[in-house]
């Protein structure tokens, strides 16, 4: 092992696995993470608080086939875990299990988050000057700044896996991330506005590209945002602009692609594998190999490499989003989404960074100009599915009304809802602008997990926007 | 249970920061043990045990001020920790108004963790065994059919047991425990009709007592409800009569509890700032904490800066009689500190007597005759600062106070204010275990988008 951050010897790993199988399972996996998190807020002008968060320990998982026994132990020391382990055997009701594979090193295929400065060794005073020229660059761009609420957080994990195959992993898991919310008012009205970038990499991040991109962003229509007004609701044309729009993505069919809804026969795509599901020409991924982005992962948190994944090519339902037990049960090799919150929760399929390849219509204003009365949207902030019904909605912060193909009316806050596979369907235009959004995004499937989106600029048709009758 | 060695430890953590320099530290012990059974279609899916024990530190050194947390609880780690986190603190910059809370605000009366009556020693007695049977005697699976013409396709079924543990003690002899046992069960079914269409219902149920948890109906009840779903669509839009049932009518308190908050008023990120005293929502409307309610579970003695909580009304006949200021946000604004936040709201049943009175969902329905009675909420946001909100609905079209059609894939949107000046009913059937006490409540014009 390269490290000795967890104190533990091959011998004890394998000891571990076999205590975990002696119950009669047939899969056996170690979770070792150490993780450091430290945090700073600036508010009132002042960086007043701050402060760091460790969490270590181990979690043991024992698999009968698609049973699952799980508990962790919050030291590494041998008898606790020993314990852990007994516990997670206790899912196989007996019988002789499986026996622990050789020992042997699986190498990281992709190196996608190198951390050019550690965060461990990153002194937590040098953020406060970035978080202070957030605000000064905000209020030097928009005299109507009432407050500024700028925060920084920087994480590193230290895992190591280990299975009943025998394979080991290690991977080194940096984030770092800003994040501002601004309060403007025009002395008649107040609103605010946020935005956050976030990245699998070290204290590099930190830069005057980062702080001028949010100050940019969060002032970027401020005038609109005042003139704002509510739109008469109802079903109409719906044009998403790139990069943030990929939410649509990652509710109305992400979380449905997830193979265990599917498995369970509780997704709204179950049994189409195989089918035509949208327009020809269209691509969704979802992908851990864009390096440095927030959902990258050099191994999911089962030892898996991470890989791309094509879940629609050319509009037909090619795969479903694995862990270890969906691939199992259906066949397949696991896609690497076997992902969790900490050793405090086991793996379940999750999402990284998903999004829609380029499409051929043209530009997000030749979309623009197809629309007679409809809406564009371009920031959101929160999304839901109903994973049976294939209901999603996601939440809009801001946009435009479109009359006959031009952009007219600012509008702000309103919820869109719209039904899956229908709304696949019903994409009418892709645009070839292709963007990843880089924004704070947290997945919250039952456990957190950091995800990212994108989207080229997409025309959907016939969803229901929120709005006065 | 929190125990003597556990205080010890936690005095030597502040005798060990205030040996690094510091003037004044409050330290938090969390400790919680889970066990888990899940169940799929009838047979255990997993079983899981949680073992978690944290300690938080706040520090407060020259003017300065900084919050660290580990689950490193061993004296060799924690003194390192301990050194490390004092000296972040001093990089802050200084901050006079953080400080610990006035000793006379700090709560005298929580030294076992079983003042509020929430233990159940049951707990530690539930075997695996139990846990088992447990889990799979309160499922529908191949105990009830689905209605005529549907097939139950997957049912998800958890229960849990659990004992939680908060000790928090200060530099100047704070000591607060608290000690509380939950047994939770909960269920989801999808049904599927003859078409393929799916369909999904939730139930659930919680008690601090062993004893107190009805598991059993759980499973019939979510298939219930997933079968009641069958051909839900989206009605046209329009101004409807709108009742929201008690299991998710805490949704629309929320943004309001959000907005008394001083972290929001203070940075005028707010849609009730300058509201304290005003008559802001109908006049029937009235919104209490009861933190004191002994047995009433989520009741809580102190909030996490030791303060003790007190019975206060939040909301008073429509007059907002309450912010939520801590000590730091207290001093920033410049007025009287109250309590963090709220811990156990109840909403009241409006109105209380009289021939207009309805005591449950059902009669409420008849009272408010026709409109949409809303059971679940999907997605939505509210905007802290306008209090402008939109939210996806699911539900059931009503007339003449009968549910007449599901409905779902609709919206609803207006302005928080607005909408709780058009709150005019309140029935008397809040769920004791919900985090908030809120029965079923009827609004007036709200504005539905759909077809």
């Amino acid at each position: 092992m390269s490290n000795n951050t967890f104190g533990i010897r091959m011998e004890d790993l394998q000891a571990l696995v076999a205590e975990g199988l002696s119950g009669g399972g047939d899969w056996c996996d170690l979770f070792f993470e150490y993780s450091a998190y430290t945090s700073l807020m600036l508010r009132d002008g002042i960086v007043s608080s701050g402060g760091s968060h460790e969490d270590y320990g181990c979690g043991i998982r024992v698999l009968k086939g698609e049973k699952t026994g799980y508990a962790y132990a919050e030291s590494t020391d041998m008898k606790a875990l020993r314990k852990a382990a007994r516990a997670a055997a206790g899912i196989a009701g007996g019988g002789s299990g499986a026996a622990c594979g050789t020992p042997h090193r699986v190498e990281c295929p992709n190196r996608l988050y190198p951390a050019g400065t550690d965060w461990r060794e990153f002194e937590s005073a040098a953020a406060i000057p970035w978080l202070q020229r957030i605000e000064s660059e905000i209020r030097r761009r928009e005299s109507r700044t009432l407050k500024v609420i700028a925060s920084f957080s920087c994480d590193m994990s230290e895992v190591l896996m280990f299975n009943s195959l025998g394979e080991l992993t290690e991977d080194l898991r940096p984030m770092g991330s800003l994040a501002v919310t601004a309060i403007f008012s025009n002395g008649k009205k107040v609103i605010n506005n946020n935005a956050s970038r976030s990245y699998r990499a070290g204290a590099e991040m930190l830069g005057d590209a980062v702080v001028q991109d949010l100050a940019d962003e969060v002032v970027r229509g401020i005038d609109e945002a005042f003139e704002a007004r509510r739109p008469k609701g109802g079903k109409m044309s719906v044009v998403m602009g790139a990069g943030a729009s990929g939410i649509l993505l990652h509710e109305a069919m992400g979380h449905a692609f997830e193979a265990d809804f599917n498995r369970k026969g509780q997704s709204v795509f179950s049994g189409r594998m195989g089918q035509k599901i949208c327009r020809s020409g269209i691509n969704i991924v979802d992908d851990a190999c864009l390096p440095f982005n927030r959902g990258a992962c050099n191994f999911d948190d089962e030892g898996v490499p991470g890989q791309k994944t094509y879940m629609v090519t050319d509009g037909v339902l090619t795969s479903f989003l694995h862990d270890r037990i969906s691939a199992k049960y259906y066949g397949v090799a696991p896609t690497g989404n076997g992902r969790r919150e900490s050793f405090r929760y086991n793996p379940i399929p999750r999402m990284r960074a998903t999004y829609m390849e380029n499409g051929s219509d043209g530009s997000v204003e030749d979309l623009i100009a197809s629309v007679r009365k409809g809406i564009f949207v371009d920031r959101f902030s929160n999304g839901q599915v109903k994973i049976g019904e294939g209901d999603f909605t996601f939440f809009v912060k801001s946009g435009r009304l479109i009359e006959d193909g031009r952009l007219t009316a600012p509008v702000s806050d309103i919820n869109i809802i719209g039904n899956g596979p229908k709304a696949l369907a019903d994409i009418r235009a892709v645009a070839s602008d292709l963007k990843i959004d880089e924004s704070q995004w947290t997945c919250g499937k039952e456990q957190s997990a950091p995800v990212s989106c994108g989207i080229p600029s997409v025309l959907v048709e016939n969803l229901t926007v929120g709005g006065g009758q | 249970m929190i125990s003597i060695e556990d205080k010890a430890l936690l005095r030597w953590c502040i005798e060990k920061i205030l040996s690094q320099g510091a003037d004044a530290a409050r330290v938090t012990l969390n400790r919680s043990v889970e066990e888990l059974v899940a169940t799929l279609d009838g047979e255990v899916d997993k079983v899981t045990r949680c073992e978690d024990s944290s300690l938080s530190l706040e520090v407060f050194v020259e003017g300065k001020f900084g919050s660290f947390s580990t689950n490193r609880t061993q004296r060799e780690s924690l003194e390192r920790f301990i050194r490390k986190a004092v000296a972040m603190a001093r990089t802050m910059e200084p901050d006079p108004l953080r400080h610990l809370p006035e000793r006379g605000r700090k709560a005298a009366d929580a030294l076992t963790g079983l003042e509020a009556g929430l233990y159940d020693t049951a707990q530690e007695d539930v075997t695996p065994a139990q846990r088992v049977e447990n889990a799979l005697k309160a499922a529908a699976w191949g105990r009830y059919g689905a209605a005529e013409g549907m097939t139950v396709l997957s049912e998800e079924g958890e229960y849990s047991d659990s004992c939680n543990d908060n000790l928090v003690m200060d530099s100047e002899g704070l000591e607060c425990c608290h000690t509380e046992t939950s047994f939770d069960y909960g269920v989801e079914i999808t049904v599927a009709d003859a078409g393929g269409r799916k369909y999904s219902g939730y139930a659930w149920d919680s008690s601090s007592r062993r004893d107190g948890l009805d598991a059993a109906a759980c499973g019939r009840r979510a298939l219930e409800r997933a079968c009641a779903r069958k051909d839900s669509a989206a009605l046209p839009g329009g101004k409807y009569t709108m009742v929201v049932d008690s299991e998710v009518a805490g949704k629309l308190v929320t943004p309001l509890l959000s907005a008394l908050s001083g972290y929001s008023l203070q940075q005028g990120n707010s849609f009730l700032d300058g509201s304290l005293g005003q008559q802001v929502f109908a006049e029937g409307m009235t919104l209490v904490d009861l933190p004191r309610e002994k047995g009433l579970q989520g009741a809580k003695y102190f909030d996490s800066e030791g303060v003790a909580t007190r019975n206060l009304p939040i909301i008073e006949n429509g007059k907002v009689k309450l912010y939520f200021l801590n000590t730091y946000m207290a001093g920033k604004m410049g007025m009287e500190p109250t309590i963090e936040g709220a811990t156990k709201v109840k909403m009241m049943p409006w109105p209380q007597s009289g021939p207009e009175q309805a005591r449950d969902r059902a009669a409420l329905l008849r009272r408010c005759r026709s409109g949409i009675l809303v059971t679940d909420f999907n997605g939505g946001n509210c905007n802290p600062a306008t209090g402008d909100f939109s939210y996806g609905i699911e539900g059931f079209l009503f007339e003449d106070g009968e549910l007449v059609r599901p409905v779902d894939g609709m919206l609803i949107t207006g302005n928080m204010k607005t909408l709780w000046q058009h709150f005019f009913a309140a029935a008397d059937d809040a769920r004791r275990c919900l985090s908030k006490l809120i029965p079923t409540l009827a609004f007036s014009s709200v504005d539905f988008s759909g077809e």
